[in-house]
C-alpha cells in the first residue's frame, strides 16, 4: 500500500483532533491551528488526487482490525479526493474572508468554540465523503448537523437562535428518516458496508422478493437527505439561517453542509442501492418535480426579497433545485452535471456571501437593497467579487456557472424520455429570473449615491489597502471560479470516472 | 506580422485598454483620457484593417471543453462587418470626444466604448457558434453601461429592459446551440451549413423549432417583432454617439448571428418552404410596417430614429428570410448602408441636442438655418434611407424587391415589395419634416434671433464622412455588390 | 383481517407506529418541549425496531458470563451496538435542542415557536 493512501484517514483524524485540541487552546492558537489544519488537509487531498489520477480506480482502507464484512472501511478515489480538495479550499477561503466580521460579531470568549465547530464540520464532511459504512455515515451526518447548528447560532441574537431551532427540527426529521431507512436496509441485507449491501440488494432485486420494503427504504433515505439539504419545500429554515448568521457560517452552510449530504446521497444511489434500481423506482421523478419547483420558487422568492443576504440564500434554494433536477433526470450525464454544479455552486455562493458582506459593511451595515447604491465604489474589491459571482450565477461563459448550466442542458437534450422539455423550459425561466435579481443588484451597486445622502446614512469607504486579507480572499475566489469555468474538462473527467468506479 | 497575432491583438487590445482606462484613476484627466482613447481607437482600427487585408485564416485560441473551443476564422462576411464596424466606431469615437463634454463620467464611457469595439471585432471573426455566443453575451453586458450612462431612473430601467430582453434572446440561442451540437457535424461555421442529415433524419420538426427559436433569439438584438420593445427604450437614453453605434452596429450583431446560424450552421436549403420561413417572413413584415408606423407617430427625435431602426433592421431580416440570392444581396448591402445612415442620423440628432438642447421634432423649426451643414448631412442620409436614387438605400431595396418577386412564394413574393414600398413612404414621412421645417421655417420665423450654431469640426467631419458614404456607395455600388454576391455564391 | 405475518412482527409494527407518532409530533407541535418529546419517541422507535430485529427468541444477550458458549447461544450483537451508538447521538441532539429551547425561553418567555417567529418579525431584526 502506498503511503499516500493513508491520506483520507489522516485528514479525518487531523481535523477531528485539531477540534478537540482547540477546546483547551486560547483564541489565537485555535485560529492558527484551524487554518493550518484546513490547509494541510487541502494539500494532502491534492496529493491524493494527483496519485489517484495517476493510478486510476479506487481503493478501500481498513479501519481497525476487522476485515470487510464486519469492520469499518474508508474508500477513496479521484472523485472523493477532488471533492475533499474543493471543500477544503472553499472552507479556507470562507474562514479567511469572514474573519474580520467574526471578530466584530461574535463574543471573544466564543471564538475558539467557533474554530472547534469548524474543525468538526470539516471532519464530518470528510467522513461523509470517504466512508464506506452506512452507519458511520449516519453518525457523521449528525455531527455535521450539530456543528452546523453551532455555526448558525454562534452569533447570538433572537433570529439566529430561532433559525438554529428551525434548522435542527428539519434536520432531525431528515436524520430520523435516514436512520430508519438505514435500519431497514440493514434488516433487509444484513450488512452495513456499502459494497456488501449492494451485492445483497442486487440479489434481492434478482429474486424479486421484498420489492416494496426496498422502495420504502430508498424513499426514506432519499427524502431524509433531501430534507436535510433543504430541497423545496423543506427550505423554510434556510433563509434565516443563511441570512442572519455570521458570514463565514453562511458561506460554509450554503456551499458545504448541504453539499455533504448531497454527496452522501450520490453515494447511496451508486454504491449502496445501484443506480439502475434507483432509476426504476419512481423516487427520482419526485426529486425531479421538486427540483424544478425549487428552481422556480427559489428564484421568485429571491426577486421579491429586499435583503441582500436573504436574496442570496433564496438563490441557494434554487441552486439546490438544480442539483436535484440533475439527479431526477436519472441519467449518468445528469448526475455528472449535478456533481459539477455542487462544486460550481459552492465556489460561487460562498464568493457571493463574502462579497455581499463587504458591500453591506460600507453601507452602514444596512442589508436593505435600497442602501446598496454605489456600494461597489465604496468597496471596490467586494463589488468585483459580487459581479463575478453574479455573472457566474447567470451563466455567462468563462465562469463556473456556465459550465454546469451547459452540462445540465446537454444532459436534458440527450435524455430519452419526456423530461427533456420541462427541464429546458424551467432551466430557461430560472436562468432569466436569476439574471433579473442578480444583475439588478449589480447595477444598483454601481449606481453612485449622492454624497449628501451617503453622509446622512453614514456610508463609509474602504480601500483595498485596509483589507488585504479580504482582497486576497476575493481574488482567490474569483480565480477559483475562472478555473472551474475555463478548465472544466479534467474535472468532468474525474467526475465521470469516479461515478464509473462507484458502480 | 503573423496573422493570428494580429487577430488576437485586434480583439483583446481594445478590451484590455478599455479595462485599464476604467481601472486607472489617472485617466480622470480629460486630456489624457482623450489621447489614450483616440490612440487605442486608431490602433485597433489599423489592426482590424491588417486582419481584413490579410488572407483568410483560422486560429484556435483555447479549449474550454471537449467541443467547446474558442475558435476564430476570418472570412469574407466577417471582413465586411469588421470594416463597417471599424469605420463607424472610429467616426463615432471622434465625435464623442466633443460630444461627451456635456456628459459626466467620460472615463467610464470611453472604457466601455473601447471594450465593446474589441468584442464586436471578435464577433465578426468568431469561427464557431460557441465563440460567437460567448462574445455575444459579453457584448450585451459591456454595452449595458453605455445605455444606462446617465444613471437617471429612466436610463436604469431602460438598461434593465435591454438586459432582460437580450438575455432572454441569448438563452433561446443557447437552447438552440444545445440541440444543434447534437445534430450537426461541427459547430464551426461552414458555408451551406453543417447539419448532419443522417442524424437529423426523423427529427426535422424538432430542428425546425430549434431554428425558429434561434432566429427569434438573435432577432431580439435586431429588434424583430415580438421582442422589439427594448430597442426604442434603450437606444434613445444613451448618449448620442452610443445610440449611433447601438442602432447602427449592435443591432447588426443580431443580424450577423442570424446569418451565421441560418446560412452557416443550419443551411438555407433546410428551411426553404417550411413553416419557419413563413413565420419568419410574417414577423419581419409586421416589424417593417409597425416600426415605420410607430416612428411616424413619435415626436421625440431620437426615439423616432430608434423606431426607424426597428423597421430597417427587419428589411435586412426580410431579405434573409427569403432565402434567395438576390434578396440576400439586398440584405447584406442594407447592413452596410443602414449602419452608415443610421449612425449619421443619430449623430445629427446628437449634434442638435448638443448645440440647442432640442429633442422634439416640433421644436426644430428653422434648425437648418442655425446649423446648415448638420441638417444637410441629415438630409442626405435621410434620402439614402428612404431609397431615393441614386443614394444607397435605393440599391439595397431594389435587390430586396426583385429578390422577393423572384422567389415565387405565393403571397409574400408580392406582399413583401408592397410593404417595403409603404414603409419607404412612411420613412419619407417621418424623416423629411425635419429637413423641410428646418430649412423652410415659414414666414413667421424670427430671422433676427438667428445665430449660427454649427458644432465644431470634430463633430461635423464624422457627419460629413458618413453622409458621403451613404450617398456615394449608392452611386458606385458595383465593388460592394460584387463582393457581396461572391459571399452569397458560396452560400447558395 | 390481518395476514399471517401480523402477530410475529408485532414489535416492528409498534415501532413503526411510534415512529410515525414521534415524527408527526416533531413536525407539527408548536410547543418546543413537545417537539423534543416527539424527537425522543421517534428515536426510541428506531431503537425498538433495531432491537426487535436483532433479537432471536430463546437466546441471550452476547455478554460472556460463564465462559464463551457456542455462537448459537447469543443474539446478533450488531443491532445492539447500533442502538448504543444511536442513543449517544440522540442524547447529544436532545441536549442541544433543550439548550436552544432554554435560550429562546429566556429571551421570549414562551415555548411557542410560531409566536417567537411573529415577535421576531415585529422586532424587525
Amino acid at each position: 500500500m502506498a503511503f499516500v493512501q493513508n491520506v483520507p484517514f489522516f485528514s479525518i483524524m487531523i481535523s477531528m483532533f485539531s477540534g478537540i485540541v482547540s477546546s483547551v487552546l486560547p483564541k489565537k492558537p485555535a485560529k492558527w491551528l484551524n487554518t493550518a489544519a484546513i490547509s494541510v488537509i487541502g494539500a494532502m487531498s491534492a496529493w491524493l488526487l494527483g496519485y489517484m489520477i495517476e493510478v486510476g480506480g479506487s481503493y478501500t482502507f481498513m479501519m481497525g482490525h476487522f476485515p470487510a464484512p464486519w469492520g469499518n472501511e474508508i474508500r477513496a478515489g479521484a472523485l472523493e479526493a477532488c471533492m475533499a480538495l474543493v471543500f477544503c479550499i472553499i472552507m479556507l477561503l470562507s474562514m479567511l474572508g469572514g474573519r474580520k466580521k467574526l471578530d466584530e460579531e461574535v463574543e471573544h470568549s466564543k471564538h475558539n468554540i467557533y474554530y472547534i465547530l469548524t474543525d468538526l464540520l470539516l471532519s464530518s464532511l470528510l467522513a461523509l465523503i470517504y466512508t464506506n459504512d452506512l452507519f458511520t455515515a449516519y453518525v457523521f451526518v449528525e455531527i455535521n448537523t450539530i456543528s452546523a447548528c453551532g455555526l448558525i447560532m454562534i452569533r447570538q441574537n433572537g433570529r439566529t437562535i430561532e433559525a438554529a431551532v428551525r434548522y435542527m427540527i428539519m434536520s432531525l426529521l431528515g436524520s430520523g428518516l435516514l436512520l430508519m431507512g438505514i435500519c431497514m436496509l440493514y434488516d433487509l441485507t444484513g450488512h452495513l458496508l456499502m459494497s456488501n449491501i449492494k451485492e445483497a440488494v442486487h440479489g434481492i432485486m434478482e429474486a424479486g422478493t421484498y420489492r416494496i420494503p426496498m422502495i420504502i427504504t430508498i424513499g426514506l433515505m432519499t427524502v431524509g437527505l433531501a430534507i436535510k439539504s433543504a430541497l423545496f419545500p423543506f427550505h423554510s429554515w434556510l433563509p434565516d439561517a443563511y441570512g442572519y448568521s455570521t458570514v463565514s457560517s453562511a458561506a460554509m452552510l450554503s456551499s458545504l453542509v448541504s453539499k455533504g449530504y448531497i454527496f452522501l446521497l450520490v453515494k447511496i444511489f451508486y454504491r449502496v442501492i445501484g443506480f439502475d434500481v434507483i432509476c426504476s423506482s419512481k423516487i427520482i421523478n419526485v426529486l425531479f418535480v421538486f427540483g424544478l419547483c425549487a428552481m422556480i420558487f427559489g428564484s421568485v422568492s429571491a426577486i421579491w426579497e429586499k435583503d441582500i443576504r436573504r436574496m442570496i440564500a433564496f438563490s441557494s434554494v434554487a441552486q439546490i433545485g438544480y442539483i436535484y433536477m440533475g439527479f431526477g433526470l436519472g441519467t449518468t450525464e445528469g448526475v455528472v452535471a449535478s456533481l459539477f454544479h455542487i462544486m460550481a455552486h459552492a465556489a460561487t455562493k460562498s464568493l457571493l456571501f463574502i462579497s455581499a458582506i463587504g458591500l453591506t459593511d460600507v453601507s452602514a451595515g444596512s442589508r436593505s437593497f435600497f442602501d446598496l447604491n454605489g456600494a461597489a465604489y465604496r468597496n471596490k474589491i467586494a463589488g468585483i467579487g459580487f459581479t463575478v459571482g453574479s455573472l457566474s450565477m447567470v451563466g455567462i461563459p468563462t465562469f463556473a456557472g456556465f459550465v454546469s448550466k451547459l452540462l445540465f442542458a446537454e444532459a436534458a437534450v440527450i435524455h430519452p424520455s419526456q423530461k427533456m422539455l420541462p427541464t429546458l423550459i424551467v432551466l430557461a425561466i430560472s436562468t432569466i429570473l436569476n439574471a433579473i435579481y442578480f444583475l439588478k443588484t449589480v447595477i444598483r451597486i454601481y449606481v453612485p449615491e449622492k454624497d449628501s445622502v451617503a453622509k446622512e446614512k453614514g456610508f463609509t469607504t474602504v480601500s483595498i489597502k485596509e483589507q488585504k486579507l479580504y482582497t486576497a480572499t476575493i481574488i482567490a475566489f474569483v480565480v477559483l471560479n475562472l478555473v472551474l469555468g475555463m478548465m472544466s474538462e479534467p474535472i468532468i473527467d474525474i467526475i465521470q470516472t469516479g461515478l464509473g468506479n462507484f458502480a | 506580422m503573423n496573422q493570428s497575432i494580429t487577430i488576437i491583438l485586434a480583439i483583446f487590445f481594445p478590451v484590455i485598454c478599455g479595462a485599464v482606462i476604467l481601472l486607472m484613476p489617472k485617466f480622470r484627466e480629460r486630456k489624457k483620457l482623450l489621447k489614450a482613447s483616440g490612440a487605442v481607437l486608431v490602433l485597433t482600427a489599423v489592426l482590424a484593417l491588417c486582419v481584413v487585408t490579410g488572407g483568410d485564416t483560422e486560429l484556435t485560441l483555447l479549449y474550454l471543453g471537449e467541443n467547446l473551443k474558442l475558435f476564430f476564422r476570418v472570412d469574407a462576411l466577417g471582413k465586411m462587418f469588421a470594416v463597417v464596424i471599424s469605420i463607424v466606431w472610429l467616426l463615432a469615437g471622434f465625435y464623442s470626444f466633443e460630444y461627451m463634454k456635456h456628459e459626466q463620467e467620460e472615463k467610464r464611457y470611453f472604457g466601455f466604448y473601447l471594450m465593446v469595439y474589441g468584442i464586436l471585432l471578435a464577433l465578426c471573426f468568431a469561427g464557431n457558434l460557441i465563440t460567437f455566443y460567448m462574445f455575444y453575451e459579453l457584448m450585451t453586458l459591456s454595452s449595458v453601461p453605455l445605455v444606462l450612462h446617465s444613471r437617471t431612473k429612466e436610463a436604469i430601467m431602460a438598461g434593465l429592459k435591454y438586459l432582460f430582453y437580450s438575455l432572454c434572446g441569448a438563452y433561446l440561442v443557447l437552447l438552440g446551440i444545445y440541440f444543434l451540437s447534437r445534430y450537426t457535424t461541427t459547430l464551426d461555421f461552414l458555408p451551406g451549413g453543417t447539419l448532419d442529415m443522417t442524424l437529423a433524419a426523423g427529427h426535422e420538426e424538432l430542428l425546425l423549432t430549434v431554428a425558429f427559436l434561434m432566429i427569434l433569439g438573435f432577432g431580439v438584438k435586431a429588434g424583430m417583432f415580438p421582442m422589439h420593445a427594448w430597442l426604442p427604450t434603450a437606444h434613445p437614453v444613451a448618449p448620442a454617439p452610443a445610440s449611433a453605434v447601438l442602432s447602427g452596429l449592435i443591432v447588426k450583431a443580431g443580424v450577423l448571428g442570424i446569418i451565421r446560424a441560418v446560412y452557416y450552421i443550419i443551411g438555407a436549403d433546410f428551411l426553404k418552404g417550411t413553416w419557419v420561413q413563413t413565420a419568419w417572413l410574417t414577423l419581419t413584415l409586421i416589424t417593417v410596417f409597425m416600426g415605420s408606423m410607430l416612428a411616424y407617430r413619435e415626436k421625440a427625435m431620437k426615439k423616432r430614429l430608434a423606431y426607424s431602426t426597428v423597421s430597417q433592421a427587419s428589411y435586412i431580416l426580410f431579405g434573409l428570410a427569403l432565402l434567395q440570392p438576390d434578396a440576400m444581396t439586398g440584405s447584406l448591402l442594407h447592413v452596410v448602408f443602414h449602419a452608415f445612415i443610421k449612425s449619421c442620423l443619430f449623430l445629427c440628432a446628437g449634434a442638435i441636442i448638443y448645440k440647442t438642447g432640442k429633442t422634439n421634432v416640433d421644436e426644430m423649426r428653422g434648425i437648418g438655418k442655425e446649423m446648415p451643414v448638420t441638417i444637410w448631412c441629415y438630409t442626405f442620409a435621410s434620402m439614402a434611407l428612404i431609397g431615393i436614387p441614386p443614394a444607397s438605400g435605393f440599391i439595397s431595396k431594389w435587390y430586396l424587391a426583385t429578390g422577393s418577386l423572384k422567389t415565387g412564394i405565393s403571397v409574400f413574393s408580392w406582399l413583401g415589395p408592397v410593404v417595403l414600398l409603404v414603409s419607404a413612404l412612411l420613412t419619407a414621412g417621418y424623416l423629411l419634416p425635419v429637413t423641410i421645417h428646418g430649412f423652410l421655417p415659414g414666414a413667421d420665423y424670427d430671422y433676427a434671433s438667428l445665430k449660427k450654431s454649427e458644432p465644431v469640426k470634430m463633430m461635423v467631419v464624422p457627419l460629413i464622412v458618413l453622409a458621403c458614404l451613404a450617398v456615394l456607395l449608392g452611386v458606385f455600388p458595383n465593388p460592394l455588390t460584387s463582393y457581396v454576391s461572391e459571399i452569397i455564391g458560396t452560400l447558395m | 383481517m390481518f395476514g399471517s405475518n401480523f402477530m410475529p412482527n408485532m414489535g416492528e409494527e409498534i415501532a413503526m407506529i411510534l415512529f410515525g407518532i414521534g415524527f408527526a409530533n416533531l413536525l407539527l407541535q408548536k410547543n418546543l418541549i413537545k417537539k423534543i418529546i416527539g424527537l425522543n419517541i421517534m428515536d426510541t422507535a428506531v431503537y425498538l425496531f433495531l432491537a426487535e430485529k436483532g433479537y432471536i427468541s430463546g437466546r441471550v444477550a452476547p455478554i460472556v458470563v460463564n465462559g464463551v458458549q457456542s455462537v448459537e447461544a447469543y443474539i446478533n450483537p450488531i443491532p445492539s451496538g447500533l442502538v448504543l451508538t444511536g442513543i449517544v447521538v440522540s442524547v447529544s441532539v436532545t441536549a442541544l435542542m433543550l439548550s436552544l429551547t432554554v435560550r429562546l425561553y429566556k429571551r421570549y418567555h414562551t415555548l411557542d415557536l410560531d409566536e417567537i417567529s411573529s415577535r421576531l418579525k415585529k422586532e424587525g431584526l
